[in-house]
């Protein structure tokens, strides 16, 4: 459980569960379990957004992990969208926060980087625009 | 004892700040209320690993999902398009996108040309000084030349990078035959005037920390500021007051407590976008003076509200283009689509902008459009896609109706009790094949591009970013609220600085148009200050 209050305490090893099912270990990827997702993020992640806290406790209060499914995921977005978003939401930020899926996925965050302004130059020079410069104005000219 | 400005300005966004450090510059003594506060570039979350948990709460660009004491609510259940906008000193320029493109001589004319909608009272050829004045003073990045334009003056900076999907774009139009150019932003690719230039971080649109892309906290308000003109942050205006000769006499504002003031002015301009502008004119109804709301003898306030139907159509190629890089913005546009062509089944066209397509919470979790992928297939979705695309952006452009409106409504009201505006707005048939020829072709551009794949999601409804037309501009008081100066027809020293005024919405982002509009009527309202009427 994390929080105090168990009114608003997330069953973290619940949320796991139904975790591994929506990101299993598949095609090179690890599962949510495997990068401790929702066990290393599920504070900072609730800490950003607590108002997705009670649709998360909704949502895992709804879905039970014995018989979850995909399919079932996607039934109960007609069901409650709400207790849905929150879920999906929780459990994706949870997952890409981790470093190790961000590397495997060649995701470094949105970095600066810096750029030589003037580099325009050379495709200028290049000719890249030379075919639509060529072709002349196709602006409409407008009585005034 | 009362303190009467020389004009009052409602608003602190893209117009307000423009016309604000105008007028102050040319000596006049002007106040600004704002209901919003000024941006803490500090708090932008585009360098926070929560960057994509904010923008869907705290930085949403809805003022229905951030709910913050400074937003109104708008009630949008009876439209195709949800109305966004920010609320704050700068405005919704702190979360628009920062492409700076200008209208087009025809978008000024489509009566005469295409035999729809109306000719503004202006034409291109008024615009041009001032889109060249307020290039220079917001700092765009663009590369002159475009044979889409008319000639016109170089762009201060040079244009910003085309990044490796800007570059494979343009040379599939080369195949292709089509017009390309690299898109005009109001983000800097060097420093200029004291501010950064732009690190291609991406996050434009929910705050730029760096201060590189243009608002007018940034460009204007200190200015502004600093040759006397005096910004209330905080105060909502609920009211503009009327005096006995039927002019305007300044506005009832509300502090955060709840005290109400009453700013006296010899000018009031309304510069709170094309919804809070509609709303105040009707919450300044009298019923001595206008029953139906201020300025509105035409009956049109609030009518022919426009939000430019919008398409997104990503394509991926099968390698790294680190999709969630740049500026956003747009490093290319095409305007091969935009002037009228008879044969396609509608008139006139759609400007497309070449954008990142974000990080992977956007990937996975579309806000805009697109199905959410679960199990085993969603790493192979993800291998297959993520950093590997790039989006068009297509703006089509919405031609005016009546339906299509801004009232007040019944029930909803705003932190401060005052009632929230109400839209009622529909997607026409005319606009919905205007938009599915657009995606055909995007679609194409980007196959032709090396693009393996491609997907379109269309008419999004969460993209009512601009917001145009609820107080037009005309020459004829029976059929617009405004004249060709922006001043209302009805009550001689009011004007409308803001995209309440267009007359059409063309087919282009405004914020360039709204800017040097309100430069413009700023200019003539300092040309023509000895014939201004104001109250005794």
């Amino acid at each position: 459980m994390t929080a105090a209050d168990s009114s608003t305490a997330v069953d973290v090893a619940r949320l796991e569960e139904l975790a591994d099912v929506m990101l299993p270990a598949a095609h090179g990827m690890p599962s949510a379990s495997e990068v401790r997702a929702v066990a290393s993020f599920l504070d900072e992640v609730l800490g950003w957004r607590d108002d997705l806290r009670l649709p998360l406790i909704k949502a895992l209060a709804a879905l039970d992990p014995a018989t979850f499914t995909v399919e079932a995921l996607s039934a109960y977005l007609a069901e409650d969208e709400d207790a849905y978003t929150a879920l999906t939401t929780v459990v994706a930020a949870c997952y890409y926060l981790s470093p190790v899926v961000r590397d495997q996925i060649g995701y470094p965050g949105q970095v600066a980087k810096t750029y030589d302004p003037f580099a325009y130059t050379e495709w200028v020079a290049d000719g890249l625009l030379d075919p639509v410069v060529e072709r002349g104005p196709i602006w409409r000219k407008a009585p005034e | 004892m009362t303190y009467r400005a020389d004009v009052l300005i409602i608003g602190a966004g893209a117009s307000g700040g423009v016309a604000a450090r105008h007028l102050a510059e040319h000596g006049f003594d002007v106040v600004c209320l704002e209901q919003g506060d000024w941006p803490d570039r500090s708090s932008f979350p585009g360098t926070r690993p929560d960057w994509e948990l904010a923008i869907r709460k705290d930085w949403a660009m809805s003022p229905n999902v951030r709910n913050r004491p400074e937003d109104y609510p708008v009630v949008h259940d009876d439209s195709d398009i949800e109305p966004l906008m920010y609320n704050a000193v700068g405005g919704s320029m702190i979360i628009y996108a920062g492409t700076w493109p200008r209208m087009l001589p025809s978008d000024l004319r489509v009566r005469t040309l295409d035999g729809v909608a109306d000719d503004w009272p202006i034409a291109y050829r008024d615009l041009v000084p001032y889109y060249d004045a307020i290039d220079r003073q917001i700092g765009v990045s663009g590369l002159a030349g475009d044979p889409a334009y008319p000639p016109h003056d170089d762009y201060p900076l040079p244009p910003l990078p085309l990044g490796v999907a800007g570059r494979r774009v343009a040379e599939g139009h080369n195949q292709l035959g089509w017009h390309w150019w690299p898109e005009p932003n109001a983000i800097l690719s060097a420093p200029y005037d004291g501010r950064r230039p732009c690190v291609q971080r991406g996050v434009c649109t929910s705050g730029c920390a760096e201060g590189a892309k243009a608002s007018t906290d940034l460009t204007h308000w200190p200015k502004a500021t600093a040759a006397g003109a005096r910004l209330i942050t905080g105060a909502r205006v609920n009211r503009i007051t009327l005096g006995s000769r039927g002019l305007a006499t300044g506005a009832l504002w509300l502090d955060h407590d709840g005290v109400e003031h009453h700013q006296e002015a010899d000018v009031v301009i309304l510069a709170a976008n094309a919804v809070g502008t509609a709303r105040l004119l009707l919450l300044s109804a009298d019923d001595r003076h206008c029953p139906d709301g201020l300025a509105n003898s035409s009956g049109l306030v609030g009518r022919r509200l426009m939000m430019h139907p919008f398409s997104v159509v990503t394509g991926w190629w099968d390698d790294q283009v680190e999709g969630w890089q740049g500026h956003f913005g747009a490093s290319i546009t095409t305007y091969q689509f935009y002037e009228t062509d008879p044969d396609r089944g509608f008139v006139r066209g759609a400007k497309w902008a070449l954008s990142p397509v974000g990080g992977p919470l956007n990937h996975i979790l579309p806000m805009r459009a697109g199905n959410e992928v679960w199990g085993s297939d969603h790493h192979v979705l993800m291998g297959r896609t993520f950093g590997r695309g790039a989006s068009w952006a297509i703006f089509g452009e919405d031609l005016p109706e009546e339906s299509n409106r801004v009232e007040l409504d019944p029930d909803r009201t705003d932190s401060h009790g005052i009632p929230a505006p109400r839209v009622s707005y529909r997607i026409s048939d005319h606009s919905r094949r205007l938009m599915a020829f657009q995606e055909e072709r995007a679609t194409e551009s980007l196959r032709a591009s090396g693009c393996q794949e491609t997907a379109v999601a269309s008419m999004i409804p969460y993209s009512g970013w601009h917001l145009m037309g609820t107080a037009r501009m005309g020459d004829d008081p029976a059929s617009s609220v405004v004249n060709s100066r922006q001043q209302a027809h009805d009550v001689a020293n009011l004007y409308v600085a803001d995209a309440s005024v267009f007359v059409t919405s063309s087919g282009v982002n405004p914020t360039c148009t709204i800017t040097a509009l309100a430069l413009r009527t700023a200019d003539l309202l300092v040309q023509r200050r000895r014939e201004q009427k104001v109250p005794a």
